[in-house]
């Protein structure tokens, strides 16, 4: 054991040693040569080390990518340009106003693109890219159309090269690192990451996924654009061609997939790789038609051949080799329950107040009509069932209720508000905690990791929190111990079995402090022992005062556990009681088992 | 008067194209979730492919579709079967990446093949037109529109009246049940793509005639079949001809009112405003996946 942390230390300080001295050569190598072939170079891969830094912030953490990163170099470049001849003074005053041009651009179209998931923000980002490119041709008084735009030589002496291009580059990579490494550690990470890993299971535990992509959007833009305006004055030369090259794009995307998305140093690594491929191309084989070929091809093969990238891939084969032999976590058996250490809230009995009020709800889909005049209400205080056959709509209900998905009409009231119309963060807010029928954890989470993901409320001061406060550690871990799953903390949540997802998902629900939680068939396809133990929880809690309203088919279980019972079928609530009522109403064992149907014993006797 | 219904039989004609060019995305699309970036470069290949033939053997570009369908068809089998299929199961962000290096290839080769100038096919009738009341419909036109409907109305054919078709649609519609049901997923998936390549690669033999082209054309290509998926929507055949022909008309009113050099801006602008204004897409099918469970 003492040999294994030993190594690990040894490969972690080796890793540093690694970095550090990469840094050092860079700062000194033009102190230390004036070749200025190799000067360009590093120029040259430090623009796609800013934008692969910048681009795996979106994309590496987030998920989402962009094919138009270029468009920040070119709108860099034409905000330095056209800010130097037009307006006047030395073209690097412009660079901080060609971050700040970059980062309104990428803002305004993570406004458009990111209200939506999926592709809307691909074709975005390729849309901007091409737009920008005609608006460059096009408005001639302006840009110069296609003769572009020529910017005067530097005027410092000559023997410092191109010292001031190579150093301020240097600094926007130091800045675009270390506000990937920033955000990887804050709340805005750990929200990206759960977004890249299941949006709408993000949303419903409070994190408001429109601003974190926004936000990762706009971070990934704005030291490229500051690049793109030292770029375009290290060329001199500013056009539309040049400047929107499409080509760059896939070489700052390379970069990243190469090196290995989600690593802090993987788009660097993956850069400097890249940039003498592209050196070979324009040297030995005329650029043009062979960039295409050896960048378009590079992409292509890597996703097919090396899809992870080196960095982690290099990781999995070194940590396969030191954890040879030894089991993993799984299999343990689940550790006893703790109490909750908190002070006990006073036990509210069924108050008699209605905390949820469901009224007239409708939802179509094409031809089926899943959800048709439901209304029903959900007491302060109670653990509600909500029964039904296959098919009868409860797991919409439930979607509309948690705002997963839109009611087409009908109002839905929490805690006399009305929320239909408010996304999931804002009902999570509110007190509204969801669990899925087909557990949603972040596979790509350790297990303590996904309990510390919800959120309770929105601030922007929060946001820059750390992911992980001392604070928030203790009672996540408490709720892992309440829930028998203090083991597992350190595990990767895709590693636990069905059941264990499910301890862990309702862990991660009640951090959000909720004052109703939906279950969406919590016994569903788990062993007795675990269904025991998870209504032994429902009833501590309840205890507690939390409200519960479970969708479930174990009837012993619904009939034990929850009071009142109410019943579903095609869409509507056609009954509401006590478990005993239930069992008695005609119209239950009609929905359930057909009007043809003779009864031998009651339903739910033993 | 004229000039604005000269304009809208413009913009038709040329939707038509549009349409059986968007046809073969959109139908990969449905039963296997892949964007395919490379189909504007597809469409340029059956360009090339086309002019060729013309070039070389004399082949009337319209009727070099008997040729080039059956041959695009078989290289989308091939593509699918070496590029697409090892990618099954793996995020939606593994194929953009994947078809968009592919689409760089495929510029690459054709440089290489057939050279970096602009090329057109120009057959008899290429600068003859129709007169109809006095509005000027070109012959290369009307020919090339009636003949994507034509293929058109046969994959429509071929998807309701064919058990492959059924095959596909039923895959398109749900997956999982389809496979349940025992059509062969796999099976599906490789002819889908194969009739989704076979139909843009017709296409390709249409805008040979209408356009001039070179390997770098594909970019506004794909734009053009990205702002027809935001107007019309994903996945359905019927989406993709409305959205082309809004897209046809766009591009003709603006290049007839307002300037061509704008023209090229418009499926981008497209783009833009249908997402600010309507992200959920115009025609109600949606853009963005909802949840299934």
């Amino acid at each position: 054991m003492t040999e294994r942390i030993l190594e690990v230390l040894q490969r972690r300080n080796l890793w540093r040693l690694v970095i550090a001295a990469g840094a050092i050569a860079l700062i000194s190598y033009p102190l230390l040569s004036d070749d200025l072939y190799y000067q360009n170079m590093i120029i040259i891969s430090l623009l796609f080390a800013i934008g692969a830094t910048g681009l795996n912030v979106i994309m590496g953490y987030g998920g989402y990518i962009s094919l138009g990163q270029s468009a920040f170099i070119g709108l860099g470049a034409y905000t330095v340009g056209i800010g130097a001849t037009k307006v006047g003074g030395d073209p690097f005053v412009w660079v901080p106003v060609a971050g700040v041009a970059a980062a309104l651009f990428a803002a305004f179209l993570g406004v458009i693109a990111m209200r939506t998931r999926g592709f809307s923000f691909v074709i975005i980002t390729i849309a901007a890219l091409f737009i920008l490119q005609i608006v460059a041709i096009n408005w001639d008084s302006l840009t110069n159309g296609t003769s572009g735009i020529t910017l005067p030589l530097p005027r410092w002496d000559i023997s410092i090269q191109n010292w001031p291009f190579y150093y301020t580059l240097v600094g926007l990579l130091g800045a675009s690192l270390l506000l990937s490494w920033w955000i990887r550690r804050t709340k805005i990470g750990t929200g990206l990451l759960a977004i890249r890993e299941d949006e709408d299971k993000a949303a419903t535990i409070g994190i408001d996924t429109p601003v974190y992509k926004i936000i990762g959007f706009v971070a990934s833009a704005v030291f490229l654009g500051m690049a793109g305006g030292v770029y375009g004055y290290y060329l001199s030369f500013i056009d539309p061609s040049g400047m929107f090259d499409i080509v760059i794009s896939v070489q700052i995307i390379l970069a990243v997939v190469l090196g290995g998305r989600g690593t802090l140093w993987g788009p660097v690594l993956g850069a400097a790789i890249i940039e003498p491929l592209n050196e070979v191309a324009n040297q030995n084989f005329g650029g043009g038609n062979s960039r295409l070929l050896i960048f378009g091809g590079l992409l292509a093969l890597t996703i097919l051949l090396l899809p992870k990238g080196i960095i982690p891939s290099g990781r999995e084969l070194l940590e396969g080799r030191t954890r040879r032999g030894r089991a993993a976590l799984v299999g343990v058996r689940l550790g006893p329950r703790a109490a909750l250490n908190e002070t006990p809230a006073p036990v509210p009995a069924p108050s008699g107040r209605t905390l949820l009020e469901v009224d007239g709800l409708e939802k179509r889909f094409e031809g089926v009509h899943a959800v048709r005049a439901c209304s029903f209400a959900v007491e302060e205080g109670t653990i509600t069932g909500l029964i039904g056959p296959n098919g009868s709509g409860k797991t919409t209900v439930f979607n509309l209720v948690g705002g997963t998905m839109r009611a087409d009409a009908g109002e839905v009231r929490f805690d006399d508000r009305r929320i239909d119309r408010l996304p999931p963060w804002r009902r999570a807010y509110a007190g509204l905690g969801r669990t899925f029928q087909i557990t949603r954890i972040f596979p790509g989470m350790t297990v303590l990791e996904n309990v510390v993901a919800p959120l309770r409320s929105f601030s922007w001061r929060q946001l820059r929190a750390g992911a992980v406060s001392g604070e928030e550690t203790a009672t996540a871990s408490g709720l892992l111990e309440f829930v028998g799953m203090q083991e597992y903390g350190d595990q990767p949540a895709a590693e636990l079995s069905f059941g264990q997802r499910k301890l862990v998902e309702l862990a991660q629900v009640l951090m959000l402090d909720p004052k109703l939680i939906l279950l969406d068939e919590p016994a569903g396809g788990i062993n007795p022992t675990l269904i025991a133990r998870i209504a032994e929880i429902v009833r501590e809690l309840n205890d507690r005062g939390k409200t519960f309203l479970i969708v479930e088919h174990n009837m012993p279980l619904v009939l034990g556990l929850c009071d009142p019972v109410l019943v579903l079928a095609r869409g509507s609530c056609i009954s509401s009681g006590g478990p005993s009522e239930i069992q008695r109403d005609p119209r239950v064992l009609d929905a359930y088992l057909g009007e043809d149907f003779e009864l031998e014993q009651p339903v739910g006797a033993p | 008067m004229t000039e604005f219904i000269q304009a809208t039989a413009f913009g038709l004609l040329i939707g038509g194209v549009y349409a059986l060019f968007a046809s073969g995305l959109t139908l990969i699309f449905g039963v296997m979730k892949v964007i395919n970036i490379a189909h504007g470069a597809l469409l340029i290949l059956g360009a090339f492919l086309t002019f060729t033939l013309w070039d070389e053997l004399g082949i009337d570009p319209l009727a070099a579709i008997l040729i080039t369908t059956p041959a695009m068809f078989a290289f989308g089998y091939l593509l699918y079967l070496t590029m697409i299929r090892p990618l099954r199961g793996a995020p939606l962000s593994s194929t953009v990446l994947l078809t968009f290096g592919l689409a760089l290839v495929f510029e690459a080769a054709m440089g290489l093949i057939w050279g970096n100038e602009s090329r057109s096919a120009r057959p008899s009738y290429f600068d003859q037109s129709f007169d109809v009341a006095g509005i000027v419909l070109p012959k290369a036109q009307v020919y090339a529109c009636a003949v994507a409907i034509l293929v058109l109305s046969l994959l429509w054919i071929f998807l309701t009246r064919t058990w492959a078709g059924r095959a596909i649609r039923a895959a398109s519609a749900n997956t999982e049940g389809a496979s349940l049901v025992g059509v062969n997923i796999a099976g599906v998936s490789a002819l889908t793509f194969a009739v989704g390549v076979a139909t843009v690669g017709a296409a390709g033999s249409m805008v040979s005639v209408l356009y001039p082209f070179l390997p770098g054309s594909h970019y506004i290509w794909i734009a053009r079949v990205l702002s027809i998926i935001v107007l019309g929507g994903l996945g359905s055949l019927k989406g993709a001809v409305v959205g082309a022909a809004l897209l046809g008309l766009a591009e003709v009113y603006t290049q007839t009112y307002i300037s061509a050099s704008w023209a090229t801006a418009v499926p981008y602008l497209l783009i833009f405003i249908v997402l600010f204004v309507r992200p959920q897409g115009l025609m109600g099918t949606r853009l963005r996946e909802d949840v299934a469970v």
